[in-house]
């Protein structure tokens, strides 16, 4: 069973090397004289003027959750489009009752704007 | 020992690893990375248990979408680390005393009495043509079709949580609709008043 994830393996070796050797080789190849000024934070070419660790707007957090639920929802439907053929009429209206639910959250939250940055 | 045991073992122990990082490391950016660690790891042991469904939604769902969220989560906390340190010392028996009866509690039900190796069966090898996607659909569609249908139930009310916690009245930032100012007319903008010419009075001519 093994064996046959030797092709990820391979890729996942190719994918770690090709995200390495650029680094290490701008390491080994570029110019390398840092001094103090070279090496403090900055933003945009002058100074930091906040922490970074500033708090984000909760705008963010409502289109990421609103994303995780419609990720979930796929989720769902990976193994029902696999075995659609033998599940059925049953199955087909049981997705369906599924999606009809959650179209409603998607009605209510194009009518409330959620999905409008402004 | 074979190399699917090796390879059992490396994944325990990183998971383990990263999971005992995950609460013990200061930074709470860091946590959340060694949570996505242990959510891939936990994904290799689950593709060596030949349930890739699960391994694949794991990755996708978790790693992709749910750290995203925590990530947010620990930004918008904003968390200063000193104000968290105070009072250790004070909560500390109370603290002991919660974790120690949760401990107590969780070996008294997931113990060896109920989840012991000989109450589980082993797993078995499938043959070539197996497909673990298709096992989960035949079931999840009919069988369980009830607890189905209430999970869309609970993602609708995540849904209309989130926007009724979230979402904030009226418009953050004011602008001009680019459609209404092409087409303004002067009578929009501009009021031109007919009045009586009027000789200002300087207050020398009063007296």
């Amino acid at each position: 069973m093994l064996e046959s994830y030797l092709p990820i393996l391979v890729f996942l070796i190719m994918g770690a090397f090709f995200g390495v050797a650029p680094i290490v080789m701008g390491r080994l190849i570029a110019p390398h004289r840092p001094d103090s000024e070279k090496l403090s934070p900055y933003e945009c070419g002058f100074e930091a003027f906040e922490d970074s660790r500033m708090k984000f707007d909760v705008r963010y957090y409502l289109v990421a959750i609103l994303f995780i639920i419609f990720d979930l929802e796929i989720a769902f439907l990976f193994p029902w489009a696999v075995v659609l053929k033998e599940i059925g009429m049953f199955g087909f209206l049981a997705m369906s009752v599924f999606l009809g639910i959650l179209v409603i959250g998607f009605i209510y939250e194009w009518n409330k704007g959620a999905l409008e940055w402004e | 020992m074979g190399i699917e045991e090796f390879l059992f073992f490396v994944f325990a122990a990183i998971l383990v690893f990263a999971a005992l990082m995950v609460v013990t490391i200061r930074n709470p950016v860091f946590a959340v990375l060694f949570l996505v660690l242990a959510f891939f790891t936990s994904a290799g042991l689950w593709l060596m248990l030949e349930a890739e469904f699960l391994a694949i939604t794991l990755v996708l769902v978790y790693v992709g979408a749910v750290m995203v969220l925590f990530m947010f989560v620990v930004m918008m906390l904003d968390i200063n680390l000193a104000p968290l340190k105070e009072g250790f010392i004070r909560y500390l028996p109370v603290g002991v005393l919660v974790g120690v009866i949760i401990a107590v509690e969780i070996v008294l039900v997931v113990g060896a009495k109920n989840f012991g190796l000989d109450k589980v069966v082993d797993p078995v090898g499938h043959e070539a043509g197996y497909s673990n996607t298709k096992e989960l659909g035949r079931v999840l569609y009919t069988e369980y079709v009830y607890p189905f249908e209430i999970a869309s139930v609970i993602l609708l009310v995540a849904i209309i949580a989130a926007i009724s916690l979230t979402l904030r009245k009226g418009r953050q930032t004011k602008y001009v609709k680019p459609e209404q100012q092409v087409f303004v007319r002067k009578e929009d903008r501009l009021r031109i008043v007919k009045m009586d010419a009027v000789k200002k009075q300087s207050a020398a001519e009063e007296e």
